[in-house]
């Protein structure tokens, strides 16, 4: 890529300090956050009790729901959300210098505990947050294929163990949405962009602390009696369910708050902060996934806050949109709770694709190959992704005669999928291929990937779904695609990001135990969970058939491999943060712009916005006639290919 | 691209990297090898891992993964060659400095076109096949002579023979004629599934939905709930006899004076 580095200096700062309602409002932190949340449940409490009727069917689902949400608007209020709508009503709205401070100006390792509205502190909380997410939900993981390695419930009775499934479905789901677009999409795409932050700062901030704030009743729920009905609550299972849905219903409706806040802001910088020369074609394809994503996310999310509203109201108002004696039907449930589940897998899935083409681009020294057919294969997938939901329903009943429609949306959906292995092989081919650590999670990807994809094609022929649905078959091969896949692009992209985010490399050597072990555990684990779900066992038992004790014990001896791969990654992770190996500005030769600046990136990332005038995948290739930006004529114009050969040279 | 009137200086243009050699037969080699593997293992593993076929439906369902299995099994070994190929061939080092750059290979056009038509042709096999097999079991409800209702509740099911008063929770079918299961539930959804039959259908409550089977063979059945309905998820399941007609009648019979 050809850019330039105008060395123009800053303009000059108002000198007075700000009017963010002085101190106070500047001492809020994550600190006051928690206190203001509790304190506000607990008086939501108190109200709630005092005002209800005690006697009434609802009474505890109206008690719960009211707390858990008095805790987030209580939380968001401590944590100082709220600062900037309440400056603008008091008619004092923010100075140059209060948004500076907001962003974290001067403010230290303190920022991070703070409604911090530069991206890239937002980035490294989305980081630290998904790996607690995926942390506790592995460990749900591991109590799962704990009590499945013997038949007989003989380590947890069925009640513990419902609430271990739903509990693991819902965290990795949220752990996975935010994976690879909340520490990478945040932290990142706005520097590969060229722009000096998101379009709307505040609301960055907003949607990680809404994440907090939803992980906590999510966590909640075991505190009060767990779920019983898988991460997909189906109703009416879910709506005679225990209060532990209520705080499920709220925790999850706060997160896609979350999301399509996120969401806007993704798009709307996508859309509207590329710098000048950024042309679409000319936009990292790592961009692209975040974006095409983010935009499938403002679609398909909201539908399961609606069904999750409808069922809150089920079970604390007493309507029966879920209940057939009142006139209401589970299809609907299942409908919109699809509506938003298929297209919530493309979702995940699209980060971690861009971020795997981007690395193999990087470590293969080569262009990406096909790039037009791949922006237009993930586009292609975001639009059919909206029309495939059904196919979850086959074996329910609901419309027989869409069976035929909806196997040939989940056919074609494989043609743009399939899309991606063709980029993939064609960068890679006849590359200089640099054997790193992010490369071996490409391969990684590779072999997963297609795994994953050829038994959703079992899956999308509806005679063999209607023996396939809900079973370990189906459990198997959409881990394939979570763990496998996702997973894999995500490790991939922390260890190429690494150096970029902390100034580090992130440890090879064991960075490399940690990806055998992770692979190898897949491979065992989801192997021989596809045999038992051929053999015949349904997915969210708790016991099982003799017939497949071995294949179960497999399944639970890799299951933990792959938890040692994980821990000894989390080690690296944070050994490498620490006292890792110095990385410089550059350490993979990339491209792409967030790798032009310094590390640490400064605080709004470009003294003066670059000029791009042609796109990142100039390998091997003469570099284009270098050109002075519009508007900066001193500026000193550098070509990143020729500044990557004086660092070789240095 | 032009964004300014300044005349632009010309970077020197060196000889862009050169194209290696390839050898063809390497990878049509592995990919062979790679297919033949699979399809050895599709045709072994399928039918001994899947339940012994006890309907008309399961035969088709295991035929349709053997099949599929065996269609994929080119198609992902082909991916898998190219792969191995290149990091037999082009690795180049994993120090901290980057290998020379590669070839700068953008697209292919025919290329491209042919991977789209490869895989929308195969998607159209399928999507045919499937339709096949769909209308194949859709055709098996024409059939049906007789008629069963299914009920399930937390945790469990519940037969009745509709014109008897026969009520079971172990019912009996006559081999050979097909039947139709009237499946519908008194609580939550659950998800009637004969697991050596290939039928699965939810049964929700206030609706009643239909499957309908030909049993093949005499002998005892699985039926298991697919679907999480609440505490003793795992435990709601029963046995279907499959029996001969003469069997069945007397059965029947029996049943209808205990009742």
């Amino acid at each position: 890529m050809t850019t330039t580095m105008p060395t123009a200096p800053a303009p000059a700062q108002p000198a007075h300090r700000g009017s963010a309602g002085g101190g106070l409002m500047r001492r809020l932190n994550f600190g006051t956050g928690v206190l203001a949340g509790v304190a506000l449940a607990a008086v939501a409490w108190l109200l709630s009790h005092s005002l209800l009727d005690s006697a009434g069917t609802f009474f505890q689902d109206q008690v719960a729901t009211i707390t858990f949400i008095g805790w987030v608007v209580g939380f968001l209020l401590g944590i100082g959300a709220f600062n900037g709508p309440i400056n603008w009503f008091r008619g004092r709205d923010l100075t140059h210098d209060d948004e500076l401070y907001l962003a974290g100006k001067d403010l230290g390792p303190r920022r991070y505990w703070k409604f911090c509205t530069d991206h890239k502190v937002v980035g490294v909380q989305y980081f630290v947050m998904t790996m607690i997410v995926l942390f506790a939900g592995g460990v749900l993981a591991m109590l799962i294929r704990i009590q499945l390695a013997r038949p007989g419930d003989h380590f947890v009775n069925p009640q513990i163990y419902n609430a271990f499934i739903g509990m693991h479905g819902i965290l990795m789901i949220v752990g996975l949405i935010v994976a690879v677009s909340g520490p990478f999409g945040n932290f990142i795409m706005p520097i590969m962009i060229g722009a000096r932050d998101m379009a709307f700062p505040r609301l960055n901030a907003l949607s990680f602390w809404l994440l907090v704030a939803a992980a906590v009743p999510l966590l909640a729920v075991f505190a009060v009696g767990g779920i019983s009905d898988g991460w997909s609550t189906y109703a009416p299972l879910s709506v005679q369910d225990h209060v532990g849905m209520d705080a499920f219903a709220v925790g999850v409706t706060t997160f896609i708050i979350s999301t399509t806040i996120a969401g806007v802001n993704m798009v709307t910088t996508f859309i509207t902060m590329r710098t000048k020369g950024m042309k679409l074609d000319r936009v990292p394809i790592f961009t692209w996934g975040v974006t095409t994503s983010a935009a499938l996310g403002l679609y398909a999310m909201p539908f399961f806050a609606v069904a999750l509203t409808l069922l809150l109201s089920d079970r604390a108002l007493g309507t029966s949109f879920y209940l057939s004696f009142g006139g209401g039907t589970d299809w609907l449930w299942e409908n919109l709770f699809w509506l938003m589940g298929h297209p919530e897998v493309y979702v995940i899935l699209l980060p971690a694709v861009g971020a795997v083409l981007e690395i193999a681009t990087v470590f293969a020294r080569k262009p990406l190959f096909g790039y037009n057919v791949v922006v237009g294969g993930m586009i292609g997938i975001v639009g059919l992704s909206t029309i495939v939901w059904a196919h979850h329903m086959f074996t329910t009943g609901w419309a027989p005669a869409l069976n035929g429609p909806f196997m040939l949306t989940t056919e074609l959906i494989s043609i743009p999928t399939g899309v991606v292995f063709l980029a993939l092989l064609g960068t890679i081919w006849q590359g200089r291929l640099w054997t790193r650590l992010p490369l071996l999670y490409v391969f990684g990807f590779v072999w997963n990937f297609i795994i994953g994809g050829v038994t959703g094609i079992y899956l999308s022929d509806v005679p063999v779904d209607n023996q396939m649905h809900g079973t370990m078959f189906v459990v198997a091969h959409f881990h394939y695609v979570f763990v496998g896949s996702v997973l894999f692009g995500a490790l991939g992209a922390v260890a190429f990001w690494f150096p970029k985010m902390t100034g580090k490399y992130l440890d090879e050597r064991m960075g490399r135990v940690a990806f055998w072990l992770v692979f190898a555990g897949v491979q065992v684990t989801f192997i021989s969970m596809f045999i038992s779900g051929l053999m015949g066992m349904q997915r969210r038992v708790s016991s099982y058939a003799h017939a497949m004790a071995t294949t179960n014990f497999i399944s639970t001896i890799g299951a933990f491999v792959i938890m040692a791969g994980m821990i000894i990654e989390a080690y690296t992770i944070v050994t490498s943060w620490r006292s890792g190996r110095e990385a410089g500005r550059n350490p993979w030769r990339s491209k792409t712009l967030e790798w032009q600046v310094p590390t640490p990136v400064p605080l709004e990332n470009f003294e003066v916005p670059p000029v791009v005038t042609s796109d990142p995948y100039g390998y091997g290739e003469a570099a284009p006639p270098l050109e002075a930006p519009a508007g900066h004529p001193d500026a000193t114009p550098v070509t990143v290919g020729a500044a990557a050969k004086e660092e070789l040279q240095s | 691209m032009t964004l300014t009137d300044t005349p632009a200086p010309t970077p020197p243009s060196p000889e862009p990297p050169a194209a290696r050699p390839i050898r063809w037969k390497e990878i049509v080699a592995v990919w062979l090898v790679l297919t033949a593997i699979t399809v050895v293992g599709d045709l072994v593993v399928f039918p001994r891992v899947m339940p012994r076929s006890a309907s008309t439906t399961m035969h088709l369902t295991i035929v349709t993964v053997v099949l599929f299995s065996v269609t994929a099994a080119p198609v992902g070994s082909l991916v898998y060659a190219g792969a191995v190929y290149a990091l037999r061939h082009w690795r180049a080092g994993s120090g901290d400095e980057p290998p020379p750059e590669g070839p700068p290979y953008r697209k292919h056009n025919q290329l491209s076109i042919a991977w789209l038509s490869i895989s929308a042709m195969l998607a159209v096999f399928l999507l045919v096949w499937g339709l096949g097999a769909l209308a194949a079991d859709n055709a098996v409800a024409q059939k049906a002579t007789m008629t069963v209702d299914a009920t399930g509740q937390q945790w469990l099911w519940t037969f009745h023979y509709p014109g008897t008063k026969v009520t079971t929770e172990t019912p009996y079918l006559p081999v050979g004629r097909t039947v139709t299961f009237d499946v519908t539930s008194l609580d939550v959804t659950h998800s009637f599934w004969i697991v050596q039959m290939g039928a699965k259908i939810d049964a929700n409550p206030g609706e009643v939905t239909t499957v309908s089977v030909t049993p093949t063979r005499i002998g005892d059945f699985d039926v298991r709930c697919a679907e999480l309905c609440g505490l003793y998820h795992a435990f709601m399941t029963t046995q279907i006899h499959v029996v001969s007609a003469s069997q069945y009648q007397s059965w029947l019979q029996t049943q209808e004076l205990s009742a």
